[in-house]
């Protein structure tokens, strides 16, 4: 017998989900052509040419992964977006910079190179190091942002904490371009891994270099990733966290310290953020005031689609960003100067058909 | 509301918009120009005397003047406006050309009792900064001449702009050709043109270089872009067929992508056309972008120290454009000056110390042929006669070398020279 | 008093932090300008080899010592508490900035060039810091200066906090001013039913007539603020109205300022057309691309909505800078020369005419505001920013409204982009970024959302103010982000709000645990 099914509850077929459908059809009718330009028909990139993107894509979507975990955390738990999640970031880059720079000039001479400065000499220290300054700064201001903008507006209507975020943003970019003037830095990184050096890989008719910094990156994401994963899973506060999302009154009446598990997690997304800062730092040399702007919306359209409030959806969806935004333009065969349109275009286009995201929780009405 | 009042209301703007159009109009109307009269020096004693009332002092070339004259009191400077990127990534160029004009206006001592000031701001290099800028200096009634702007791109905004309101540009350092070939009476140059540079360019990477396998990028700035666009004509009046010509946007952090995609066409060399903050990010990361083998030349935008100290290692070898002034005692002394002021040498931050200079020097020189001294103590100085003097600038014996201006308001003569960086500096390239 | 020594030393503690914030950011050379141009005290020779403009920084460092005592003091219930409170603050808070001036000092004093790093450290604003005197020195100064002021901040804070004398002074005032007769000349004004208008009337008129005195610049200011307001009127129709946060504001700006540069302008399509045939078209355009904005994100709220419209506006700025629009929109290099109103036959683009066309708008938007919020559509979008299930459950058709509500909205936008582009001559793709779209949010949320006092007010004070403050030109953007929090924090319905809009700011929520939403500087 057929499961009875209230009839209040079919959700009958609307407008949008016909154009929903019809518009999904169309795109990947001209994905799907325009691979087989690329690839079969008229191919005009080499194997190598493609290698490049896509390590590029990779490197690049593991960083955005690690500053959409932290989005999706706050999300999850408060259900506000954290504009100033990426000039958390930002500071954190703006850490590491300083170690980098200072231990540049302190000198450990040795006996193959009496100049020598400890940057070069214990690289790996150093490295440490940068992580640990870039990484404590950040966590240190995302607690001071929770307790400053955000604590104190919990029980306003919806518009009034996120003015403060935006606020909040403006404020720390524009702090950060007085304190350290508004040109852009670039990372002095241990020689061993200069930026643009690494393996090279013989493919197809030239090399492809798999660079230090790419790769480092990569794998301390994937590490970060699955460390957090592990928190929230299997501690007492990755429970405790999941229990705040949950439902906050009654979190608080099973004995959790609700205050304290935010304050918590306001710490570990601008750790998350702070480590992203210091590899995009490491990877791509620029630190500026500004430098949040762009990944953290980038980001944060990783956390959409993946859906938000879930965890290994915004990791896959970084990943997915970053590729995207790497080979999407030679896929579509549209200037490289719109990749950043492809981002907001996925952004807006997610939102719009698809709120709940790629692997997305069904989200009620409330939270929506 | 009352219906009363809202009647009231609408009577009123209707009464007051009318009063304002048919009251006395400000705006100028055309008329002849003026030719400048040579004023004789009074040498006055007190300068800043208290107020006396006006006697009616207000020489009769005001009136005649197509855009009035600029009354300067006693006690007030007479200001020189410069638009120029002061903050981001391309501040070295405006602080350089501001230090510069600095300094010419403090060898310009004072004129009659009166001195002279430079009201440089910034206008982060953009068309809508320099737009901004120059509304706030056409409202500016003690600004009687501006020197710049810094950027082409700004400059081409704020040319109508000061067209209009007749405040006369001169600017060492804005080089694309258009500037001039849009019938502007305000503007004029002591720099050289994209027009030229593109041009020598072309020639050295085709004669000297000789490398056949050119790309070509540039950052759609009116000064990226237009010289990107002149480089390539050239190239192929040369038979050289660029591989390739792609913009890329300026403020992104990664631009593997795009240089992944032009080292599918393994080029030899990239043009450049742009400023050093996007080209020092590019070179960084050619390498790992299959570009190792490929050099990168760039125009007068890429020259200065930011270039070298952020590329390193991986900027050896890379060429760009830059003036260098013909030796003099006036050169030497001029760098002199502005070392000790500034604790650097001129022409390590950007290459338009000296053009820079000039252009002050120019403009002060011409306000002095064209100033009147009036009876109640005030300075007027006749806007329309201003524009005209600078236009017919002749032979001036600049540090840059000697500025004489054409009808189209280019002043400048010398053409730009190449240098190359070996072991971590500029050396000029080998002709 | 365990608890009074640890309120000071927190205190003392964050206003450090505080102050040194201040030094870095350069902003103790800019508060002593400040402090010169208040009290003008140019002629004050105090001697012990400080110059005037130190004597104003340390009054201003002594103003945050004073403060950081006070607040110390908050809890204190006697003066000795309140004294321990206030020396517990001034002692860290000078400890700290003492240790920064002598750390500064000695750097300085040994060649080292901090403003490599620290951008906003030239030699002149760390000598000024230092008070051009020996590291060691300049700390002590310091030191003595905070702990004396935090000591008199204790003190301050404790007898102002006390209750009653407050009272005691209203209450003479009310004793002075009944003394006059039961109901004085003034009150019988305030109370008389012409009141309202004749102000009203009178505000006009002073309006009408003050740009023809004042110079260009002023023009030019108040005309900016005049467009701010405009922009602010249709985002209020769109936010406060209707309750849908719209952070792509700027969109509809863009479309209303590129329609008058394209169709007036020489380049790149040669129209030439006039500028009042532009203007209507603009207006409707931007209206147009409300609507086509609107249908997509009707069914979004709060968040997500902010998201998806930010979204737009960036793709929107992107575009038209990128290079396969170029031929259409001008590309980066932006549209020059646009064209200018014409009245009669002469042009209009003098500053005094424009600025009657911009106030001639903002009344014209005043008007129509004022007629939709007291009709039936104004009370539909109210019951639909209230609670949007109910007022679709009361019949109302929420996505017509809402489509109306980004229609008209994205009209006022448009028709201030229309007047922007013109007046300035020229348009380009940066002027079109996230950042107007912010300002104007601002303006409606700091000004009181809903209210068009509101809106003017704020419009007032987020762009006419940093004009008349032109020392702290550096500092804009930060104070904009810095006042955006404060006044969520403090006083969330704006500075002027309406009177409804205050109660649902201030409203509880009953399913949380009470919490204060106030919180305190």
């Amino acid at each position: 017998m057929k499961k009875f099914v209230p009839y209040l509850t079919q959700k009958p077929i609307s407008t949008y989900h016909i154009i929903q459908i019809v518009l999904g059809i169309i795109f990947s009718v001209y994905l799907l052509w325009r691979l087989y330009q690329v690839f079969i028909a008229n191919p005009t990139y080499g194997p190598d040419t493609w290698a490049r993107f896509a390590i590029s894509g990779i490197v690049l979507g593991s960083v955005y992964a690690l500053i959409a975990i932290g989005y999706t955390l706050v999300y999850g738990i408060l259900f506000m977006i954290n504009f100033a999640h990426g000039d958390v970031m930002m500071i954190g880059a703006f850490g590491g910079y300083f170690v980098f720079e200072a231990l540049s000039f302190v000198p450990s001479p040795t006996p193959a190179n009496p100049e020598e400065v400890f940057l070069n000499a214990h690289p790996i220290i150093s490295v440490i190091l940068a992580f640990a300054v870039g990484v404590s700064v950040s966590a240190l201001s995302g607690y001071l942002l929770e307790r400053v903008a955000y604590r104190p507006l919990r029980n306003a209507p919806r518009l009034v904490p996120l003015i403060s975020a935006i606020g909040a943003s403006i404020f720390l970019q524009n702090a950060a371009q007085l304190l350290f003037g508004a040109q852009r830095r670039d990372y002095t990184n241990p020689e061993q891994i200069t930026r643009g050096q690494g393996w090279g890989i013989p493919i197809g008719e030239s090399t492809v270099i798999l660079t230090y910094t790419g790769v480092l990156t990569f794998v301390l994401s994937i590490l970060i990733m699955l460390g957090l994963y592990l928190l929230v899973k299997r501690t007492r506060l990755g429970r405790a966290m999941r229990a705040v999302a949950e439902n906050k009154s009654t979190a608080a009446l099973m004995g959790i310290n609700v205050d304290r598990v935010i304050s918590q997690t306001f710490i570990i997304s601008g750790a998350l953020a702070g480590a992203a800062g210091v590899m995009w730092g490491i990877h791509l040399g620029l630190v500026f005031h500004f430098v949040g702007f762009l990944p953290g919306i980038k980001a944060f359209t990783s956390a959409v689609l993946g859906g938000i409030g879930n965890i290994p959806g915004a990791m896959l969806g970084g990943l997915f960003l970053g590729m995207v935004e790497t080979t999407g333009p030679a896929i579509l065969g549209i200037d490289f100067q719109l990749k950043d349109v492809i981002a907001f275009s996925i952004l807006v286009l997610v939102l719009i058909f698809r709120p709940t995201g790629i692997l997305g929780e069904v989200l009620s009405e409330e939270k929506a | 509301m009352s219906k009363r009042l809202y009647i009231v209301t609408a009577v009123l703007m209707i009464a007051s918009m009318v009063f304002a159009a048919c009251g006395p109009t400000t705006t100028p109307e055309p008329t002849a120009m003026v030719e400048p009269t040579t004023v004789s020096e009074e040498p006055t004693a007190a300068s800043e005397e208290p107020t006396e009332p006006a006697t009616g002092g207000e020489p009769e070339v005001c009136t005649s003047d197509a855009f009035g004259c600029a009354v300067i009191k006693p006690g007030q400077t007479i200001k020189i406006g410069m638009g120029g990127p002061m903050s981001g990534d391309n501040a070295a160029y405006g602080i350089d050309s501001a230090q510069a004009a600095r300094i010419a206006v403090s060898d310009a001592g004072e004129f009659n009792g009166f001195t002279y000031e430079l009201d440089a701001q910034d206008d982060l290099g953009t068309p809508e900064g320099g737009a901004a800028v120059a509304n706030k200096f056409v409202a500016d009634p003690q600004i009687v001449a501006i020197e710049g702007h810094v950027f082409s791109g700004a400059t081409g905004a704020a040319m109508p702009i000061y067209e209009e309101a007749g405040l006369v540009m001169l600017s060492g350092s804005a080089t694309n050709p258009g500037l001039t070939q849009n019938g502007s009476k305000v503007f004029n140059r002591g720099v050289f043109t994209d027009a030229v540079q593109g041009k020598f360019v072309a020639m050295y990477i085709h004669d000297i270089l000789k490398l056949t396998k050119v790309a070509i990028m540039h950052d759609s700035t009116t000064y990226g872009q237009g010289l990107a666009e002149v480089v390539r004509d050239e190239l192929m009046a040369l038979g050289t067929e660029p591989l390739l010509f792609q913009a890329i946007t300026p403020g992104e952090g990664d631009y593997t992508s795009v240089l992944a995609d032009v080292a599918s066409k393994s080029p030899e060399i990239i043009f450049y056309g742009g400023y050093a903050a996007e080209a020092t990010v590019i070179v960084n990361q050619m390498d790992q972008s299959g570009l190792q083998d490929a050099i990168l030349f760039g125009g007068d935008g890429i020259y200065g120290t930011d270039f070298i100290d952020r590329t390193k290692e991986n900027g050896e070898g890379m060429y760009a454009a830059s003036l260098v002034p013909p030796a003099s005692e006036a050169v030497t002394a001029y760098n002199a000056k502005y070392e000790a002021a500034y604790g650097q040498e001129p022409g390590k931050l950007s290459p338009y110390s000296w053009t820079a200079y000039d252009a002050a020097a120019v403009l002060i020189q011409a306000i002095e042929s064209v100033a009147i001294l009036g009876d109640d103590g005030n300075l007027y100085i006749p806007r329309g006669a201003l524009i005209d003097t600078v236009r017919g600038t002749k032979d001036y014996q600049g540090l840059s070398g000697v500025i004489s201006c054409d009808e189209t308001g280019e002043c400048g003569s010398s053409g730009p020279v190449f240098y190359v960086v070996k072991d971590g500096d500029w050396v000029e390239a080998p002709k | 008093m365990k608890t009074q020594l640890r309120n000071g030393l927190q205190t003392g503690l964050a206003f450090w932090l505080i102050s040194a914030f201040l030094f870095l950011i350069g902003f103790t050379d800019t508060a002593a300008v400040l402090f010169g141009d208040i009290i003008h005290d140019e002629d004050l020779r105090p001697g012990f080899g400080l110059t005037t403009g130190m004597v104003n920084m340390l009054f201003f460092l002594g103003l945050l010592g004073i403060w950081a005592g006070a607040r110390a003091a908050r809890a204190a219930r006697a003066p000795g508490e309140a004294l321990a409170a206030g020396i517990a603050a001034g002692l860290v808070h000078g400890l700290g900035v003492g240790g920064l001036a002598w750390l500064v000092g000695t750097l300085h004093e040994s060649k080292v060039r901090m403003s490599t790093y620290l951008a906003q450290l030239l030699p002149e604003t760390i000598q000024l810091f230092v008070l051009e005197k020996a590291p060691a020195e300049a700390a002590a100064w310091h030191f003595v200066l905070l702990l004396a002021t935090g000591f008199a901040g204790g003190l301050l804070g404790f007898f102002l906090g006390r209750p009653g004398w407050r009272e005691a002074i209203a209450a003479g005032w009310r004793q002075l001013s009944s003394h006059a007769g039961s109901l004085s000349t003034l009150q019988r004004i305030r109370a008389s039913r012409a009141f309202g208008p004749s102000l009203a009337v009178l505000g006009i008129i002073v309006l009408f007539t003050l740009p023809l005195r004042l110079d260009q610049y002023w023009n030019y200011t108040l005309g900016t603020v005049g467009i701010y307001v405009l922009l602010g009127l249709g985002l209020n129709i769109v936010v406060g109205l209707a309750g849908l946060l719209d952070l792509g504001y700027v969109a509809f700006f863009a479309v209303g300022a590129y329609t008058v540069a394209l169709l007036t302008a020489p380049a790149p399509h040669k129209l030439l057309w006039s500028f009042w045939v532009a203007l209507p078209i603009g207006v409707l355009l931007a209206a147009l691309a409300g609507v086509l904005l609107g249908i997509p994100v009707l069914r979004m709220r709060g968040d997500y909505l902010a998201i998806v419209t930010l979204g737009f506006g960036e793709i929107i700025r992107i575009l038209s800078r990128s290079d396969i629009l170029t031929g259409f929109t001008g590309g980066p290099k932006g549209v020059l020369n646009i064209g200018g109103p014409q009245f009669m036959p002469r042009l209009f683009s003098n500053e005094i005419n424009f600025l009657y066309l911009i106030l001639l708008c903002v009344f014209l938007a005043i008007f129509i505001t004022v007629r939709l919020q007291h009709s039936r559509i104004g009370r539909a979008w109210e019951a639909m920013r209230e609670d949007e299930t109910v007022a679709g459950a009361m019949g109302i058709n929420t996505l017509q409204y809402k489509l109306l509500a980004f229609a008209i909205g994205a009209a006022f936008a448009g028709l201030g982009g229309v007047l922007f582009a013109s007046r300035n001559q020229f348009t380009g793709p940066e002027d079109h970024n996230l950042m107007v779209s912010i300002n104007v949010l601002a303006v409606v949320i700091v000004g009181g959302m809903g209210s068009i006092p509101g809106v003017i007010a704020g419009a007032f004070v987020l762009k006419g103010l940093p004009e008349v403050l032109r020392e702290m030109e550096d500092y804009r953007i930060v104070l904009f982000g810095a006042l955006l929090v404060i006044m969520m924090l403090i006083r969330p319905e704006g500075l002027l709000p309406s009177s409804r809009r205050k109660l649902e700011v201030h409203q509880q929520d009953p399913n949380q645990p009470d919490e204060p939403i106030r919180g305190r500087l």
